[in-house]
């Protein structure tokens, strides 16, 4: 557990290196991503306690989100002057986006296959 | 000082005073409520409509504004839960690495969709909050909604718009997402478990990815590395589109 941790700190702080210094166009943790990626990919596995943190984060990613979604109490008036719109963008947005990625991935799924 | 409590009884203000100035009672507020949201998801039996990280937000936001505590004061306590999220991006490098195996030989269907869902996500949230007259600030924030909180925020900075507003609409797109999928993926006839697992993440990030797990693995699997896929995407190709496109 603990070694995994570290690992991923380790990656964690030099994404953000990165991103402070040569890249600030994307944020650090999605390039401490790829270079965890990159670095799994030339190690060709994934060690026991590495696997164990990624799977606790993965298990429990939503509760990570509340402090930051919190937030929406500063917004409320705001949000409440256009709720109509929010819920409607909303809702037929995710609808969309769900129906288009999993058609264009039957069409061309299919397509491939023969 | 406040001496206008009883004397010899514990001062409550005192107490209050103490407890709201060390991270503890953001913390406890938080974690436990995630604890009420998942207990009250399992006897639900998991049902989507009683997501966890819903009931959580809906509980704290509650309490903090019942005991007048002020947004600012409960997030510099609850920072450190927050600060979590970066370190769970990069241990999204576990499921995508475990992932790109089985990707090979769907890889092209796989971009292509998730390109497709990408642009379906910003460009129909956008068109609708601008038509029904939404505001500058709020059409701002539908732009990174669809790609994982931490990322989406790290967006949102760098596009100048409110990465509050952001992470609540990227929350709220997370939860529809995971409370609508099924109905959406069976009415577009999607059978395919990596294909179902595939569009929930692209469409719906962390919180759909958790629903795609507690459903089926592969499912979980393909989300998780749809919403990998779709925050280093996203945070490359968004920030350079707004800039082109000078929204």
């Amino acid at each position: 557990m603990i070694s995994g941790l570290v690992q991923i700190l380790v990656f964690q702080g030099l994404g953000e290196l990165i991103t402070h210094f040569l890249l600030p166009l994307i944020p650090g943790p999605v390039v401490g991503l790829v270079l965890l990626v990159g670095f799994l990919a030339l190690r060709k596995s994934v060690n026991a306690s590495l696997d164990e943190v990624a799977s606790t984060f993965s298990q429990h990613f939503g509760l990570l989100f509340v402090p930051a979604a919190v937030g929406v109490v500063m917004f409320w008036p705001h949000l409440k002057a256009h709720a109509l719109a929010i819920a409607v963008a909303l809702v037929v947005s995710v609808v969309f986006t769900i129906a288009v990625t999993a058609l264009v991935l039957k069409g061309l799924s299919r397509g491939s296959r023969q | 000082m406040n001496t206008q409590t009883t004397p010899g009884f514990p001062n409550i203000y005192e107490i209050w005073v103490y407890l709201s100035g060390s991270p503890l009672l953001a913390l406890i507020l938080t974690l436990g409520a995630y604890q009420i949201g998942v207990i009250v998801y399992e006897r639900a039996n998991r049902h989507p409509l009683a997501n966890p990280v819903l009931i959580a937000i809906v509980l704290v936001a509650a309490t903090i504004t019942l005991i007048g505590m002020p947004y600012p004061k409960y997030f510099e306590g609850a920072q450190f839960v927050h600060f979590l999220l970066g370190t769970a991006t990069v241990s999204l490098a576990v499921p995508i690495y475990k992932g790109l195996s089985a990707m090979r030989g769907r890889i092209l269907p796989l971009l292509a969709a998730l390109l497709a869902g990408g642009l379906t996500s910003i460009a129909s949230a956008v068109g609708i909050a601008r038509l029904l007259g939404a505001d500058s600030a709020i059409v701002g924030g539908f732009v990174a909604k669809s790609v994982t909180a931490p990322i989406a925020m790290g967006i949102a900075e760098r596009i100048g718009v409110s990465p509050t507003l952001t992470a609540v609409f990227a929350v709220s797109t997370g939860i529809l997402g995971a409370v609508l999928a099924r109905f959406v993926l069976d009415a577009v006839r999607s059978r395919e478990w990596w294909q179902r697992g595939f569009a929930i993440g692209v469409a719906a990030h962390g919180l759909g990815t958790s629903r795609a797990f507690s459903v089926n693995a592969e499912a979980g699997a393909y989300s998780s590395l749809a919403m990998g896929l779709h925050g280093v995407l996203g945070a490359v190709l968004i920030p350079l589109g707004v800039r082109l496109l000078g929204f």
